[in-house]
């Protein structure tokens, strides 16, 4: 079932695992403030490493806070 | 449009004549999901008014849930985003199941080089021993469907009849149970990846 590239991709996300995490749901939560903060100069992953973390690890979560910012530079 | 303090957009909104600030955040909603998701690959048509406009009813349904750590309107466009992203996925994967994701994996590649053949052949016997036994059939399917294809976990949530966050949650379990396999086998990711790599 598993070929080398899936071993690459499955140990490269254990690697990232760590004993906290938060979920998608209270990311999104905390989305709009990282966001603003980030954009306003504040170091926000530092402010919020959970956040980051989590952003690192979930591709939709990223993918949301991407176009956030986006959406954010084009206003 | 007229500036609103964040508290200006609420009092409004939850007032007796919302029609313009409703109309206002409609166009700026609208507006902004297209400079945001404009390029949105994968060939999947989107309308960014009726994202406008369903995300509109999700704002002001959801009002007492914002906290304030931002602007009102980074708010609201993160909500209209979540459902354009949503929708957008739904589309791009429709014709996907995950049923082909998991009848559709192969057997292992190309065989390594000589030396990191042992280190190798015990790392892919003790995943897939974990993979196979010690996962759940559930957190077997998620882990292919998204770490391994890359699905959104959104979407494998629709269709496995959960919420994004509760999926995350069921791969987060699987990845820690991965990490104390390969711990107690004796199997480093540093190393792993090393011999791997450079397979």
């Amino acid at each position: 079932m598993l070929g080398r590239d899936d071993v690459v991709k499955l140990v490269r996300a254990v690697a990232q695992t760590r004993e906290i995490e938060i979920g998608c749901d209270e990311c999104f939560d905390r989305l709009d403030g990282f966001a603003e903060a980030g954009f306003s100069g504040v170091d926000a992953s530092a402010a919020m490493p959970l956040v980051r973390d989590h952003l690192d690890k979930c591709a939709d979560c990223r993918g949301e806070f991407e176009a956030l910012l986006r959406a954010l530079r084009a206003t | 449009m007229r500036e609103r303090t964040n508290e200006q957009w609420l009092t409004e909104l939850r007032g007796p004549n919302p029609d313009a600030a409703l109309a206002d955040l409609y166009d700026l909603l609208a507006r902004d999901l297209g400079a945001a998701l404009g390029g949105y690959g994968g060939g999947v048509e989107a309308n960014f008014g009726d994202f406008a406009q369903e995300a509109l009813i999700k704002i002001t349904a959801n009002l007492d849930s914002f906290r304030g750590e931002s602007r009102f309107t980074i708010w609201a466009k993160k909500i209209a985003l979540n459902v354009a992203l949503t929708e957008l996925k739904r589309k791009r994967w429709r014709d996907v199941s995950l049923q082909e994701l998991l009848a559709r994996r192969g057997p292992a590649e190309a065989q390594p080089t000589a030396e990191q053949l042992a280190l190798q052949s015990t790392v892919l016997r003790e995943l897939r021993r974990v993979v196979d036994e010690e996962l759940t059939d559930r957190q077997r399917e998620a882990v292919v469907a998204v770490l391994l294809e890359g699905m959104p976990i959104s979407e494998v949530a629709r269709r496995m009849g959960t919420t994004q966050n509760a999926l995350y949650k069921l791969l987060y379990d699987a990845r820690k149970r991965l990490k104390r396999q390969m711990e107690a086998a004796g199997l480093s990711a540093e190393e792993v990846l090393a011999v791997f790599d450079e397979g």
